[in-house]
């Protein structure tokens, strides 16, 4: 008797709980998160993941395939910003306008988002020092991009690293 | 209920058995593999439990899976194949979903064969097997996994007795319930104490430990268990073969992609369903066996 009505509540709880998640993810799918933008500034942002490909016996099976073979993810694209906006702000429009993977974190202690992986090439991919960074004006901030605030015009590169940026500071991309 | 034929079979290969399917189960993540894995463990769990002891396993284990496959596209954004974005930002990608559904068959493949062989490999042939090689690791290991079930049978019985007398944890304020359970708690310790000093005592009479003492045992190693031990490692040999011929390869990220339907996969997949039926179809033949012997009396 005793296991028996145990087990009723055991199920109304499990029951609860599936409910909420199924209820949490349809929620979020709803959502849409293209917000119209106010003003008509603009910035310009590009992804290039070229230092991966010189490194790409490196990369998991099946990374490879998903990047371009010129290295370009978005080639350099002027995009619509706002007044305020951070670079991980304007990234976030940019590759869901553009339909590009993009996964982040957010950490709360450095009150800043962290990329870890744009079209499926993740951290640490290409070995234990690579990454993604970023640049503005061709100057790399040693914040997270949630902390830089783009002003109007700047031009917002986004590359993977495989060496700490040691293989991009130099260039010019 | 039927008696278990694959029960019946030396405890070695039981033992064999109910490894190399684990294995199986757990390294591998072919879909397919999966799938067969899932479906044998619970046409054999069918055949072991009643209709209400299965009844229970489902109700447990519907909610794992749900979590499962719900859980990891919540928090795991990997996968070619974006469908939405998560209120965050991060995509709900199909990889994910798909390989939350492999986590979740998995887990409850796992978990079946668990309670199979449970019912299969006893406590008695676990000593058989282990007493000479661990004796104090197998014994505290066979008295653990025992006294957990017989704990819940006391505790039944503890809660029936306490009900009779007007102290169940059904009846009156939340206070008195909550009384009642740690009674119950209470006499469930004391219980277990004395079981324990009565166990300790039985064994010491009985010269548990004494040098030149023999274990009695009932198991016999003949041709019908050397036949299945050979089935069971011929399968072995194939599947580890296949699986050096990455045969059984598969990956969830970025895309989707493995080899499904090359003729090497599907000998692989073939021997491993019948690995897996094995006690199946053996408990399937001796019940024809038993139907004939008993038509032409």
């Amino acid at each position: 008797m005793i296991p028996r009505i145990r087990k009723k509540h055991d199920y109304k709880a499990g029951l609860l709980v599936v409910l909420i998640f199924v209820s949490i993810l349809f929620s979020g799918c709803s959502q849409n998160n293209q917000t119209e933008l106010e003003c008509d500034l603009q910035c310009s942002i590009s992804i290039s993941c070229s230092t991966a490909l010189e490194h790409a016996e490196q990369l998991p099976d099946g990374v490879l395939q998903m990047l371009p073979e010129d290295g370009w993810i978005l080639e350099q694209t002027t995009v619509p910003m706002q007044e305020g906006d951070s670079a991980f702000d304007v990234l976030l429009r940019t590759v869901q306008a553009y339909d590009i993977h993009m996964e982040y974190a957010d950490t709360p202690v450095y009150d800043s988002a962290y990329i870890e992986g744009i079209a499926n090439l993740y951290e640490f991919d290409a070995g234990g020092l690579s990454g993604w960074m970023y640049s503005v004006n061709g100057e790399f901030p040693n914040y997270g991009c949630s902390a830089y605030t783009v002003s109007e015009g700047d031009v917002i590169c986004w590359v993977y690293t495989c060496n700490l940026g040691d293989d991009v500071r130099g260039k010019t991309v | 209920m039927n008696r278990d034929v694959f029960s019946s079979y030396h405890p070695l290969v039981n033992l064999c058995y109910f490894s190399l399917v684990l294995v199986c189960t757990m390294c591998c993540w072919h879909p397919v593999i999966l799938l067969i894995s899932f479906c044998s463990a619970a046409a054999y769990a069918m055949q072991l439990n009643d209709a209400k002891k299965m009844k229970q396993q489902v109700l447990l284990l519907l909610p794992v899976m749900l979590m499962a496959a719900v859980l990891n596209p919540m928090f795991n954004h990997k996968g070619a194949t974006m469908l939405t974005y998560l209120p965050g930002g991060n995509p709900l990608t199909l990889e994910s979903l798909l390989y939350g559904l492999a986590a979740a068959v998995m887990l409850a493949a796992v978990m079946l064969w668990f309670s199979c062989y449970t019912a299969v490999m006893t406590s008695d042939k676990f000593i058989y097997l282990f007493g000479r090689i661990i004796p104090a690791l197998s014994l505290v290991l066979s008295m653990i996994l025992r006294f957990i079930p017989r704990c819940l049978v006391q505790l039944a019985a503890i809660g029936e007795a306490q009900s009779c007398i007007g102290r169940g944890v059904h009846s009156g304020t939340v206070w008195q319930r909550v009384r009642c359970a740690v009674q119950m708690v209470s006499i469930l310790v004391t219980w277990a104490m004395e079981q324990a000093i009565e166990t300790a005592d039985s064994m010491r009479s009985r010269g548990y430990g004494l040098p030149g003492r023999t274990a009695f045992s009932i198991y016999r190693f003949d041709k019908r268990d050397k036949l299945v031990l050979l089935w069971l490692a011929g399968c072995a040999a194939v599947i580890l073969a296949g699986w050096r011929c990455s045969a059984l390869a598969w990956s969830y990220y970025p895309l989707m992609q493995g080899s499904l339907l090359t003729p090497l996969t599907m000998i692989v997949q073939v021997i491993y369903l019948a690995l897996c039926m094995t006690p199946v179809i053996l408990n399937r033949r001796e019940a024809r066996l038993w139907m004939r012997s008993q038509s032409s009396r």
